[in-house]
């Protein structure tokens, strides 16, 4: 063992303060109070909720149980439980944006395709109406 | 055969009927689709007056998507050979009918318009691009050929002619961004024939080049990763069906 480690291994566990914990409980209320509110002015589908509701959820678990976050903490080698929420929420955010990244390729999909739609629906009216119209096709239906 | 030529076009009222008269001229016997990929000017409006079928996209979606509109349209009209060209007049439709020919004799499943005639050169005789342009081109060139294991000398060419096999699969999946080369590492990997046949391109009749040296270098790393992503999706066609 080396001077660094050992170093290290004195300096006291770093845990959450009462009053973090407080402000982090009342935090997360409010956060699903908020989610809440957005849903029942249909500013939030709710499909989009879960996440945000299972979020605040987990915030709440955290402000209540510090031993969990240690417990967190231990298993992930971290010694210091405020990094150990850091790195979780970081990595939950970034899993978050990815999904949104995923969710709107496919709505930009959707959204071509229906241009798309809409453009050969009307190209489509042209032919039948034969103002620009198919030349060869006519040709080929009359002979 | 049932033919049908397509022209994407964005905000190009000054070109495109001249476009869509040597078209008519060079190949008489193929119905002609304007895609009107959200213009803001009267590029619809002379169009229409230029005797062509214009499919008009709500709103710009760029030139893949506008592409693949004029695939879909062949696709589910019944064209048995489908076109396509630029609207800025760099394309001589007399050109174009060079490629259908290809198309006609069952030669190829997709053939490339490409302006080089010396597959060993970045610039032919009548087209002298800019250093960055030349750079750009020879990193697609080397990474399309090293993908596809088939030599491609002009790899983002906007004129192709093609037959309904190539509209099934463009018509499903083409990419909105970078639809030029993607498109032709698809067509490969799926097992189609992919031909290149040289041809001759005039200059840009008007407007300049979006290209700076920052977008050049942004848009050969976009192509890239691109490329490198293709390479790992799925097949659709199995071998054994080829």
């Amino acid at each position: 063992m080396n001077a660094l480690t050992l170093a290290a291994n004195q300096s006291p566990k770093v845990h959450l303060t009462a009053q973090t914990r407080i402000i982090a409980a009342v935090l997360a209320l409010a956060f699903m109070a908020l989610v809440l509110e957005l849903i029942r002015r249909n500013r939030l589908q709710e499909r989009f909720s879960v996440v945000w509701f299972v979020a605040g959820l987990g915030m709440l678990l955290g402000a209540a149980f510090p031993g969990l976050l240690s417990l967190v903490a231990d298993a992930m080698g971290v010694r210091d439980t405020n990094v150990a929420l850091f790195s979780i929420v970081l990595l939950f955010l970034l899993g978050l944006a990815l999904n949104f990244s995923v969710t709107m390729s496919r709505q930009a999909a959707q959204i071509t395709r229906l241009a798309q739609e809409q453009a050969l629906e009307k190209a489509h009216e042209q032919a039948n109406s034969g103002e620009n119209g198919s030349q060869a096709k006519r040709e080929r239906l009359e002979s | 055969m049932l033919t049908l030529v397509f022209i994407p076009a964005w905000n190009e009222e000054d070109s495109i009927a001249d476009v869509i008269a040597g078209v008519r001229a060079s190949i008489p016997e193929a119905d002609l689709l304007v895609i009107d990929d959200g213009s803001v000017d009267g590029t619809a409006a002379r169009a229409q007056e230029a005797g062509a079928l214009v499919a008009p996209l709500p709103f710009n979606q760029g030139l893949g998507a506008a592409l693949q509109t004029g695939y879909l349209y062949a696709l589910r009209e019944g064209y048995e050979a489908c076109a396509h060209l630029d609207a800025d007049g760099q394309h001589p439709p007399a050109e174009v009918a060079q490629l259908l020919e290809e198309i006609y004799a069952d030669r190829a499943d997709l053939v490339i318009g490409s302006r080089y005639r010396d597959p060993g050169k970045a610039e032919s005789d009548d087209y002298k691009p800019t250093i960055s342009r030349r750079i750009g081109i020879g990193v697609f060139r080397f990474f399309l050929t090293l993908a596809t294991r088939q030599r491609f000398t002009d790899t983002t060419s906007g004129m192709r002619a093609a037959n309904r096999r190539v509209m099934a699969m463009f018509s499903e999946r083409y990419s909105p961004d970078f639809a030029e080369i993607e498109s032709l590492q698809l067509a490969v990997r799926e097992g189609l024939r992919v031909e290149e046949v040289p041809v001759r391109m005039l200059e840009r009749a008007g407007g300049t080049s979006f290209l700076t040296p920052l977008r050049s270098a942004f848009f050969i790393f976009k192509g890239l990763i691109v490329l490198l992503v293709g390479q790992f999706r799925p097949r659709h066609i199995e071998a054994s069906e080829r």
